[in-house]
């Protein structure tokens, strides 16, 4: 089983920018892109067929038809995604739409357009391991890409493992 | 139960022919009604014969059978009875009523009881003209028969002969009071003043007449009166101070008697009283008039009149400035509403001249920072272009330098692809390698062709190189692009917020519409747009000011589709050249539509048809975009039903008609 990272972006720029600034966690998680809403569905069908965990979505605000906002309420009532950390991505959000994303999201962070490539990778190590504290998934295999400080203790206490 | 209340006194129906007989009735029991009736005819000789009842139903009955009597007057006798019973007196004489001939005729209750609870509907409708107590002493009542029967010509018949010889000219029963005060009340109040100061003088002799100039002040406000002054001759104003300055309350003529109201209170005057004119007055200090009641007890009656006179004139004139204050409130009150409703109207246009001024700031910061922005992003451009040729150099002198150069050059030219066919491209590479981190990493290589991934896979340096090589050529790609796209937004911004000035020969409109939607971008970003563009010969106009134009109606037209879009949203743009001067852009949307009540004031400036506050370059915009039109000499027309909203614009090819400057 794999930790999958889901990058909803439809500038193709943007996208490989921020795949290139993650490309630290491509030999340990599964880094998928979509550059549309039905797209993303599929790869999360995908994900979910082979088995693997769908452990933080990236999503960029404007979509093509719709936005990052109402993309992620969608997802938080997908049961396939129920532990799915969430991050908005976003060069213009209004408050509104920030509210939203946070009551009826769960949105969980928010990065700002232009991105630094450190905090970025930091933010996606942090949501990593949020997910895997979160939805109680063996945090060993994934300790390459965790925050191994939080991470660790875990795997102490859990004798059965 | 309504009926209208017609008070008496005018020439109608029920007053019959002027030449007809008059004819008063008796309304009583026999033989009581025949004694009543010699009586009442003794008064009546002259004027009208008198005709008996037994009850209000025969009377009606008689009325029906002689339709040419006129009757002026009903003496009716009261019978015993409660309030609504069939024989109380309203019951009665709203029976009498019923006929026309009866309805004007004067109504004479002669009652014997000594309360009456049944007549309030008759008094309230004035159908009871007075009420004698019987038996009375004799002659009272031909005296009260023949008295009504002449006010009742004196209204009804006033042409009459008999009336004439009756009433005075005046329209007054020539009968005269006899009472002193009755009579006196009757004069004119210089008169009554006259016969005041005669009287007096009889007992204290002549009284000196003084002759003040006018300004003489004859009574002081706030100081004891203890005399009046008879005005002979001349006006005399009464001020009273107060707060908002001196009230002129009244204002006498010849004949007044001044400071009687203080005197009768013994009390300080309330007015300042002055003359307005030259006055001659007779002073009378309260003792002399005290002495000259005393003597002549006659003076107590004229006395009595010209205090009434005066009181009655001041209360009328009192009166009168209440209704004149009540009027002048209410004219106060609209003038107050006005005020308030033509504030708001300025707050509003203070708002909207903010809102403007704004815009205009806004403008100009654009078109700053739009310079400002052209040099680092033609540096951008171009650097991307030298960096993208000396990496091309370099890697020309790398051992593998085929291989670098060519994926580079891949990466760097590669043609877009949707995600879903990149995921379709990279699932084959990992069916071929078995290894999905490495499948990745040279996909994200480029390198799709199986038989060179896995010789590359076999060659760790190899797919270093290609590894960099193709971050480096995608990372030039995208430089290029975004600078592309900067460079484009740049332009854009800086036509969008070109300084006013003199109008631009050879526009191109479509490029303008252009540079508007792309600044627009991030707001039209989930509406279609679909493009109808007509052939158009090159404007002569203000570009900046037609591309603030467009804004404004796209944004009209984007709101019109409302938020939420679940249903994508399609904004329709087609231009065309109706004949060789003319240009037309019509913008269409799918929209809710515009109310047809509201339509014809979506021109108005601060209309608007969206709720809440003043938003940046809202509400003006359809006020606006008029402007703009009609400064270029064009026409713009709105059309919209649901589902359809179809602005028009119209342009003279040959720009402004006259090079006027176009304040926004």
């Amino acid at each position: 089983m794999k930790l999958a990272l889901l990058i909803l972006e439809d500038e193709r720029p943007v996208r490989e920018a921020l795949r290139r600034d993650l490309s630290t966690f491509a030999r340990h998680v599964r880094i998928e892109e979509a550059e549309d809403v039905p797209t993303a569905l599929e790869v999360i069908e995908e994900i979910d067929a082979a088995g693997d965990r769908l452990a933080l979505v990236m999503a960029d605000h404007r979509l093509p038809g719709t936005t990052g906002v109402d993309f992620l309420i969608g997802l938080a009532a997908d049961a396939r995604a129920v532990a799915t950390r969430k991050v908005l991505v976003t060069g213009q959000a209004d408050q509104d739409d920030t509210i939203r994303a946070i009551n009826e999201a769960g949105l969980d962070r928010y990065v700002a357009k232009p991105w630094q490539a450190d905090a970025l990778r930091n933010l996606v190590r942090d949501q990593l391991t949020e997910f895997v504290l979160a939805a109680g998934v063996d945090p060993l295999p994934h300790l390459a890409v965790l925050d191994t400080e939080r991470a660790l203790p875990i795997v102490g206490e859990r004798g059965d493992l | 139960m309504t009926e209208v209340f017609h008070r008496g006194g005018h020439e109608g129906t029920g007053a019959g022919d002027p030449r007809a007989p008059l004819c008063v009735l008796v309304v009583a029991p026999e033989p009581l009604a025949s004694s009543i009736a010699e009586e009442v005819a003794r008064g009546l000789t002259d004027i009208a014969e008198v005709v008996c009842a037994d009850n209000v139903a025969a009377a009606c009955a008689q009325s029906s059978a002689h339709p040419d009597r006129v009757v002026p007057l009903v003496l009716m006798t009261a019978s015993p009875a409660s309030p609504g019973s069939p024989d109380s007196i309203d019951t009665r004489i709203a029976t009498l009523d019923a006929r026309p001939v009866l309805r004007r005729a004067r109504v004479l209750l002669l009652t014997d009881r000594a309360f009456h609870d049944d007549l309030s509907l008759s008094v309230d409708r004035h159908r009871l003209h007075a009420v004698i107590r019987i038996p009375c002493s004799p002659g009272v009542l031909a005296w009260h028969a023949r008295a009504q029967a002449v006010r009742w010509l004196s209204a009804h018949r006033r042409t009459d002969p008999r009336t004439r010889a009756l009433v005075a000219t005046d329209g007054r029963p020539v009968a005269q009071p006899e009472s002193d005060l009755l009579r006196l009340l009757e004069l004119e109040t210089q008169e009554v003043a006259t016969q005041l100061l005669a009287g007096i003088e009889r007992v204290l002799g002549p009284r000196p007449r003084l002759l003040l100039p006018p300004g003489t002040h004859l009574i002081h406000e706030g100081v004891d009166v203890d005399a009046v002054l008879v005005v002979l001759r001349g006006r005399v104003a009464l001020d009273h101070a107060s707060a908002a300055g001196d009230l002129r309350l009244h204002h006498d003529s010849t004949g007044s008697v001044v400071g009687l109201l203080s005197l009768a209170q013994q009390q300080r005057a309330f007015f300042t009283a002055r003359a307005t004119t030259e006055v001659e007055v007779v002073h009378l200090s309260f003792e002399q008039l005290d002495r000259a009641l005393a003597v002549d007890a006659s003076l107590g009656a004229a006395m009595a009149a010209v205090s009434i006179r005066a009181l009655a004139k001041r209360l009328r004139r009192a009166d009168q400035l209440q209704v004149e204050k009540t009027q002048l409130n209410q004219v106060l009150e609209g003038e107050r509403r006005q005020l308030s409703d033509a504030l708001h109207q300025l707050e509003q246009a203070r708002l909207d001249l903010v809102e403007q001024a704004r815009y205009a700031t806004l403008g100009e910061m654009a078109a700053g920072i739009a310079h400002e922005l052209n040099n680092p992003v033609a540096a951008m451009l171009r650097a991307t272009t030298y960096v993208g040729e000396d990496l091309e150099r370099v890697l020309a002198s790398h051992p593998q330098g085929r291989l670098a150069s060519e994926i580079f050059t891949a990466e760097r030219d590669r043609a877009p692809r949707t995600t879903r066919e990149e995921r379709a491209a990279r699932r084959r590479l990992e069916a071929v390698l078995g290894d999905v981190a490495l499948a990745q990493r040279l996909f994200d290589a480029g390198i799709e062709d199986p038989d060179r991934a896995s010789a590359l896979a076999a060659d760790p340096p190899s797919l270093d190189l290609a590894e960099a090589v193709a971050g480096i050529g995608s990372a030039v790609r995208n430089l290029e692009v975004a600078s592309r796209r900067m460079c484009e937004l740049v332009t854009s911004l800086r036509a969008y917020a070109r300084p006013k000035g003199e109008p631009v020969s050879g526009v191109d409109l479509h490029a303008g519409l252009e540079d508007t939607l792309r600044l627009m971008a991030y707001r039209l970003r989930d509406v279609e747009i679909e493009r109808r563009y007509g052939d158009l010969p090159p404007l002569r106009c203000h570009p900046g000011e037609l591309e603030q134009l467009w804004t404004n109606l796209l944004v009209n037209a984007r709101d019109a589709l409302g938020d939420g879009s679940k249903d994508h949203g399609r904004i329709t743009l087609i231009t065309d050249a109706p004949d060789a001067t003319r240009v037309r852009v019509q913008i269409l949307d799918k929209g809710r539509g515009i109310d047809p009540e509201i339509l014809p004031r979506v021109f108005e400036p601060r209309f608007t048809t969206k709720q809440g506050a003043v938003r940046y370059g809202l509400g003006l915009g359809l006020a606006i975009a008029r402007r703009i039109v009609d400064a270029h000499g064009g026409s713009i027309e709105l059309r919209s039903r649901p589902g359809c909203t179809r602005v028009t614009v119209m342009l003279p090819v040959a720009g402004p008609p006259d090079d006027e400057d176009i304040e926004t």
